[in-house]
């Protein structure tokens, strides 16, 4: 292998200055930000958790409803999103690559588009309900579909399923077809190679999809406020609420905080299981 | 289904019955009979695209015939899936498991039966022992050299005491030192163990070494099936007498009886009229300069030729000859004397015993 | 038993594949409708609704906006990132990939905070004007770390034979980069400009807070949205989704021929 030469730290330069520049520096002044005070619409230098009590004390309820709402989302895409992926790999064939390359494309797209044909596709007198009760499925137009949680999820699902599928589908590359022949040869019905001898292997690219798809809904705001309807309140809405009109950046640097550890404390868990659950036994 | 013989250890193990694939275009496996007997350690050997890998596949369960039966143990296992025959195999590339140790291995085939824990860790260690692995248990896969990782892969088959061990090319990855120390080792565990191996190759230097019978294969046919000495003395067709060792052929005619080389030898041998091919091994023939030089007594078929050049290979010389019509002979001598005397081009003559030779019909 | 077990796979993948086209269909169907409602089904096919929105200055001036910071964001991360992969080349495993991990952490943080936090640093330290500069450079932040992945993971599989026999020959580095290397990895590199293109072009949440006044196309949309719906609002995401998937493919289809 290579030195580090002045060379290439040169080459690093550019990359590390927008790296240090515009998102360390803003990572950190938003820290500290998060313990400052606003009185009298002015931002006053502190050194207090107030915003952070506020955040539990006040939005703890739609925080946990966030959480809730991310971790199922999550927990849908990923299983889907494996799926799928076993599917490209595994049955697929030579069309593997291509349904992935489909469903990669679609990552892609615009994500406000996608919000506002959710809304349209799931309304009452939207594409999926005429669509049913054409089919005879139904008599009354489902109303739930739209302006709910339910339609977050959908949406939501639908928005991260392209980006879900492209760790767990390279990590599933990763698996060798031999070892799940010799499985199946020592005993092991399908299942049980699944469970034993793919699982395992591919468990931190389920935990990446895991992640990435967790971490994006439980900060999402156009989602819930174009589709979440008057129940669906989710922590995203609040934070941006702090930047629009209200005008504490405090209090939404704290919420932001919060809601990364709250994230990253689940992760961990949620990491530390399925690696417990698909290791190598005895 | 047939009832099981249970007072009698059938001896014939396995038998195949009019056993067939076809794909949508090809016939991988004609209709092939062929039984295997407990014990055995058989080599089903060919070039690639003969048929071989899928007659063992089938035989393991991975893949399903098109036709015919499969017999192991008197029961028929045609449909049966492979976690459930009694059959087992080291694959091509091993097949380990990568996040698991060499130990969890070897231990997985017992650990999907549920054998208690003590009972696993006896028979892994044995296992271990067996294949001579002894301190390597929690090594993890991706340290083991290519030798170290085939014998987990044997461990971890042989530690289910399988009716039939199944082995695919198994030597082909290894190098040339490593593979006849291998060769060693598999003869070792077969007599130690006491199984039954089929194993399949293409290198015919490794089925001679290791198997107590050949079963040849071409072309999606079994051309023939003997022990290795038969096979190597009396090959049934050009294509064996090519495959197996190395072959001197010559065409030529028999009319009434006699065959008529090279415009050249006349050899008295029954049979019907038409084009032979006459086949002699080269370290069955003799060669002497035209001049000055004879063949030894009772080397009555003779030819003409030159020298070509020749190889000295430590314990033998290789010459090759090139008859008159162009046609390139190779003989192996052990006298290294008449080196001195032969130089490239010069004039030569060839010859070997009457009961050295092969006379296959032509088309054969 | 096995082909029926089959055809519910293929079920199922056709079920996804069709659930993540289907709103991209209908989005297509909507904008060539000749109809004023969004209604099924279409009443006509027609490009009315294009021609139209090309008369709204403010829809111009929201699509001119949307060029130059997508081209200008997709050229810089680019070369900033491509020089980071450089110079992460052929380095001791253990120190390249901690350097890739920290530079791809801005990928992990949702884009609305990203957004605000910028928001705060521009107005609130910095003090800088919001305008198309900070969209810019806010842009970099996570479009960079895709362009550095792209082309280190084409780096990863790059032959250094041909960069060595160039330095014997009596090449500098910096001329046997841009003879050997460079035309070598040149599909990677423009696929990567496109993706970032792509990745600018459709950001929303990150653009809202750092323009200031003025609009790209994603933010011109939400103003639709909040105003009231025309079906013109379906060229403006169809332009959208058409100028991102097209960067995006051909990005795609280059990056794999290349290799």
């Amino acid at each position: 292998m290579m030195p580090f030469t002045r060379l290439r730290a040169l080459m690093l330069a550019p990359s590390s200055a927008i790296f240090a520049v515009l998102f360390m520096m803003p990572l950190g002044y938003f820290f500290v930000l998060s313990f400052w005070r606003v009185r009298a619409y002015r931002l006053r230098p502190d050194a207090t958790i107030t915003q952070y009590l506020a955040v539990f004390r006040d939005y703890s309820k739609p925080m946990v409803f966030t959480f809730i709402l991310a971790f199922t989302i999550a927990v849908v895409t990923t299983l889907v999103a494996f799926g799928y992926s076993y599917f490209c790999r595994f049955k697929a064939g030579r069309h593997g690559t291509l349904f992935v390359f489909v469903a990669v494309l679609t990552l892609f797209g615009g994500y406000l588009a996608k919000i506002y044909m959710w809304k349209i596709i799931l309304g009452s007198s939207g594409i999926l309900n005429t669509a049913l009760i054409w089919l005879g499925i139904i008599d009354k137009p489902i109303t739930v579909f739209l302006f709910s949680p339910i339609a977050v999820l959908i949406t939501l699902v639908h928005y991260t399923l392209p980006l879900a599928i492209l760790p767990i589908y390279g990590a599933l590359r990763g698996v060798e077809d031999t070892p799940l022949q010799a499985a199946r040869d020592l005993g092991a019905h399908p299942t049980r190679v699944l469970f034993d001898i793919v699982m395992p292997q591919i468990r931190l690219g389920m935990i990446s999809s895991f992640s990435m798809t967790f971490i994006f809904c439980a900060g999402d705001y156009v989602t819930p406020l174009l589709l979440g309807g008057p129940h669906t309140s989710m922590i995203g809405i609040f934070i941006q609420s702090q930047f629009g009109l209200r005008v504490n950046a405090p209090l939404g640097a704290a919420m932001s905080f919060s809601v990364i550890a709250l994230c990253l404390m689940l992760i961990a868990v949620v990491g530390l299981a399925v690696i417990r659950i698909f290791r190598a036994r005895p | 289904m047939l009832k099981r013989a249970d007072t009698v250890v059938l001896q014939q193990l396995v038998k195949l019955e009019g056993l067939t694939k076809s794909y949508a275009k090809a016939v991988a496996v004609h209709p092939l009979d062929l039984s295997i007997q407990r014990g055995e350690f058989l080599a089903i050997l060919g070039p690639s695209g003969c048929g071989k890998t899928t007659l063992l596949k089938m035989i393991s369960g991975f893949v399903h015939p098109t036709g015919g039966a499969i017999w192991i143990n008197g029961q028929d296992v045609t449909t049966v899936s492979p976690e459930r025959r009694s059959t087992n195999m080291v694959f091509q590339g091993y097949g380990l498991f990568p996040h698991m140790s060499v130990a969890q291995n070897i231990a997985y085939g017992l650990h999907i039966r549920k054998t208690p824990r003590a009972e696993i860790e006896q028979r892994v260690r044995e296992a271990m022992d067996l294949v001579q692995l002894g301190e390597f248990a929690d090594r993890s896969v991706g340290q083991l050299s290519g030798g170290q990782a085939q014998r987990v892969a044997l461990a971890r088959a042989l530690i289910l005491r399988p009716e039939v061990l199944l082995l695919d090319e198994p030597l082909a990855a290894l190098d040339l030192k490593l593979r006849k120390a291998m060769q060693e080792e598999l003869r070792r565990i077969h007599l130690a163990t006491g199984g039954t191996f089929v194993f399949v190759t293409h290198d015919q230097e490794e089925a001679m070494a290791l198997a107590t019978r050949i079963c040849v294969m071409d072309h999606g046919r079994v051309v023939q099936d003997d022990v290795p000495e038969e096979i190597y003395a009396h090959p049934k067709s050009r294509f064996v007498s090519t495959f197996i060792g190395d072959a001197n052929l010559m065409e030529g005619q028999r009319k009434r009886n006699i065959i008529c080389l090279e415009n050249e030898l006349e050899i008295p041998h029954k049979g019907p009229d038409g084009n032979v091919v006459c086949m002699i091994r080269p370290e069955r023939m003799e060669i002497a300069p035209l001049d000055g030089g004879k063949l030894p007594s009772g080397v009555t078929a003779q030819l003409t030729a030159r020298l070509d050049h020749s190889v000295f290979l430590g314990s033998y010389v290789k010459y090759v000859v090139r008859l008159n019509d162009g046609r390139r002979l190779r003989i192996d001598s052990r006298d290294l004397s008449i080196r001195q005397v032969l130089t490239d081009g010069a004039q030569v003559r060839i010859g070997w015993r009457l009961e050295d030779q092969i006379v296959l019909a032509d088309g054969s | 038993m096995r082909a029926w077990r089959n055809g519910l796979w293929w079920s199922f993948a056709s079920l996804v594949v069709a659930f993540m086209l289907s709103p991209i269909v209908i989005l297509m169907v909507f904008a060539f409708n000749r109809g004023e409602l969004l209604s099924f089904p279409m009443t006509g096919f027609s490009f009315r609704w294009f021609a139209d929105v090309f008369t709204r200055p403010e829809f111009v001036a929201a699509f001119e906006n949307s060029l130059i910071v997508s081209t200008t964001v997709g050229m810089t991360a680019t070369v900033v990132g491509t020089m980071a992969a450089m110079g992460l080349a052929r380095l001791r495993v253990s120190i390249s990939a901690g350097i890739m991990t920290a530079l791809t952490v801005p990928l992990m943080v949702p884009p609305l905070m990203l957004g605000v936090m910028l928001l705060s640093y521009y107005t609130q330290w910095l003090g800088l004007r919001l305008g198309l500069s900070t969209v810019i450079i806010s842009h970099l932040v996570f479009t960079q770390p895709f362009v550095i992945l792209i082309v280190s993971s084409r780096m990863a599989a790059f032959d250094f034979a041909v960069v060595d026999s160039a330095r014997d020959l009596g090449a500098s580095s910096l001329r046997t980069f841009f003879t050997i290397t460079l035309p070598i990895i040149a599909s990677s590199i423009l696929g990567a400009a496109l993706i970032a293109m792509a990745m600018s072009m459709d950001d929303f949440l990150v653009t809202f807070f750092t323009i200031g006044g003025g609009n790209t196309l994603p933010t011109y949309m939400w103003g639709m949205l909040r105003r009231g719906v025309d079906p013109s609002i379906n060229v403006v995401a169809v332009l959208l989704m058409l100028f991102s998937i097209s960067a995006s493919l051909i990005g795609f289809r280059i990056t794999r021929y290349g290799k």
